[in-house]
């Protein structure tokens, strides 16, 4: 075999020629023919010919700058971060021969001005909301499913005292897996922007964006502020040589934690506790209405921020229908589940059908998401949104819209506050019901499909 | 001449890379490779920040390309296991910290650093920087590697 590769590095003092030494000699172990193009602050050394790239059989780019792709185009290329060559050699030749075709999309040159500028941007974003995203994960799985399990014993026997159903929601609940979720993601999303430092200040805001109810978007705000308050404080405070020892210890945790909180609190506090109170009235005043376009408000707002204060309102109206409706089941109740159903539900559709579209750990999360959507545990949609919130939220709501707006026009009710699958004996019109669910899960699921970019785009944006 | 015995520390006690990066760069300074020790190792954090510049196999490579350099340097330590982040999980012992004046590419200096780059890949390099008892002989060693000095 014959691969060809090229390595390159922003500083291009040493990880270019670390990643060009690591791919000759894991290709030369391998026994192929190997010749690598490095783009250092020399210079570009051992350039690629067009008739090299002719016969080669594979191509490896190694880079985290901007290189001109065209004269690849037609050829197997792997594209990979520089680190990963020189962690990785082996695996990646072995990916090389598998990898996809590369082509760039009908117009060459300004396909490729498009890719150079797009990969020139230095936004961390992405990165630093993937990183918290990937630790948050299995916090969503493990609650989710400890949660779905109780279910299994009744949709509320978790609210007798001291039996297994009660035990299994102290650990998914919100006093355990399902807690953590957000400051966990508020904690690695600072990890990632400040380092070790950022993680306290991150958690912490995290567990304040809990407490303000300002739900998985408080928590990614927490987030982004401790990470950049972190960074600051390391910038602009600079203490004298011998009492250094005290900044990640003391003035760093605390006065990042304290910056961090206080703003979530008088800032984002007071517009969440708004929005809550401005949507309960709003929903009370909707009484009345149209009951299919109250199915499909219902619907957008369980979607929107998944535990946020538009959620909690949402759901908050439902429970209230049922107390008003005893004995008969509401259609308002009815909506509000299977609104709340669909979002995972769509995703872990999602992840089947646009296998391309997420991550290998999506793609496991994914599968958890059926459990997590058949069993009304609308959390197991937060990761994916949070990954993409442009793109995710809206298509959860439309598809939670649909769902909410068909549950009402088939007159479905609901006699419990939740549980899933597990209480669709106290639903009445069980047909339409199910009818509804499915319909929004593939709006949702194809909607998510057409607006999330590809992971490859993706890896590209990120350099 | 880009490293000197004033470049050298063979039994560093660091307890972390930011430390040991300062250590470094105060012999530096020392040896008047820099002008201005904060600015350089503020470009030399920054590149860390990017993603850590341990390779694996217990070596990192800090550098930093700043107008605080006077001329480009190599320096070395050897150091009790530290934290560095790196890819392979593992602490890093050996530590080469490089400075390159901001205007200077495609000098022969850059030349050495990326042999230097591409030796750190070869385990038998790496186990001998490990085992070199003074910094005499570390420079010989170096000498001897056809880096190009």
């Amino acid at each position: 075999m014959k691969i060809l590769a090229v390595t390159a590095c922003p500083t291009g003092i040493a990880h270019t020629y670390m990643a060009a030494e690591a791919l000759e000699q894991a290709a030369k172990k391998k026994g192929h023919e190997i010749k690598v193009e490095t783009r250092g602050s020399v210079g570009v050394e051992n350039e690629l010919t067009e008739e090299e790239i002719k016969e080669a059989d594979a191509i490896i780019l190694a880079c985290d700058t901007a290189v001109p792709m065209e004269k690849f185009e037609g050829k197997k290329l792997l594209n990979v971060s520089v680190s990963e060559a020189i962690k990785n050699a082996d695996d990646l030749i072995d990916r090389a021969m598998n990898a996809n075709i590369y082509k760039s999309s009908n117009n060459n040159t300004d396909n490729d001005k498009k890719t150079e500028t797009i990969k020139k941007e230095p936004t961390g974003v992405y990165k630093h909301l993937m990183n918290g995203v990937s630790y948050m994960i299995p916090f969503v799985v493990a609650g989710g499913i400890a949660i779905a399990i109780s279910f299994l014993f009744g949709y509320d026997s978790a609210s007798n005292e001291g039996t297994l159903a009660y035990y299994l929601m102290g650990i998914g609940g919100g006093a355990g897996a399902f807690g953590l979720m957000i400051p966990v993601l508020a904690g690695y999303i600072a990890y990632s922007i400040a380092d070790r430092p950022g993680l306290a200040p991150g958690m912490i805001g995290g567990m304040v964006a809990t407490q303000i109810n300002a739900g998985f978007l408080g928590g990614l705000a927490a987030g982004f502020l401790a990470g950049y308050i972190v960074l600051a404080i390391k910038k602009y405070i600079k203490l004298p040589k011998n009492l250094q020892g005290i900044m990640p210890v003391l003035i760093i945790p605390v006065l990042g934690s304290l910056a961090t909180g206080l703003l979530l609190f008088y800032v984002i506090g007071t517009p969440v506790a708004a929005i809550n109170n401005g949507m309960n009235n709003f929903l009370m005043g909707m009484s009345g209405t149209n009951a299919i376009i109250l199915g499909a408000v219902l619907g957008l707002m369980m979607a929107i921020d998944m535990g946020g204060p538009i959620n909690k309102a949402a759901y908050a109206f439902g429970t209230a229908t049922l107390t008003a409706a005893v004995g008969t089941g509401s259609e308002v109740m009815a909506a509000v589940m299977a609104a709340g159903m669909t979002p995972p539900l769509g995703i872990a559709l999602a992840t089947v059908l646009f296998k391309h579209k997420f991550t290998k750990a999506e793609i496991e999360a994914g599968k958890a998401c059926w459990v997590l959507g058949a069993s009304f545990i609308t959390e197991g949609a937060i990761p994916f949104a949070a990954a993409d919130p442009i793109r995710v939220i809206p298509s959860l709501m439309v598809g939670s819209a649909v769902t909410g707006a068909l549950s009402m026009a088939f007159n479905a009710t609901l006699a419990v506050p939740h549980g899933g699958i597990f209480v669709f004996f106290a639903v009445e019109n069980l047909i339409g019901y199910i009818i509804s669910i499915v319909a929004g899960t593939f709006v949702t699921a194809f909607l998510v499909g057409s607006l999330k970019r590809n992971i490859e785009e993706l890896a590209v944006e990120k350099k | 001449m880009l490293i000197n015995e004033n470049l050298i520390l063979l039994n560093s006690n660091a307890k972390n890379k930011n430390d040991l990066i300062r250590d470094l760069s105060i012999l530096a300074n020392n040896d008047g490779k820099i002008n201005n020790i904060d600015e350089y190792i503020e470009a030399v954090l920054k590149r860390e920040r990017e993603y850590s510049t341990a390779v694996g196999f217990g070596v990192a490579i800090p550098h930093g390309k700043s107008d605080s350099v006077i001329e480009p340097f190599l320096a070395f330590a050897r150091v009790n296991d530290i934290d560095w982040d790196s890819p392979d999980g593992k602490p890093v012992d050996i530590v080469f910290l490089i400075g390159v004046p901001e205007k200077d590419a495609g000098s022969l200096h850059l030349k050495i650093l990326a042999n230097l780059s591409r030796k750190l890949m070869k385990e038998d390099f790496r186990e001998s920087l490990r085992n070199i008892s003074s910094k005499q002989e570390l420079l010989e060693f170096l000498n001897k590697s056809e880096l190009g000095f």
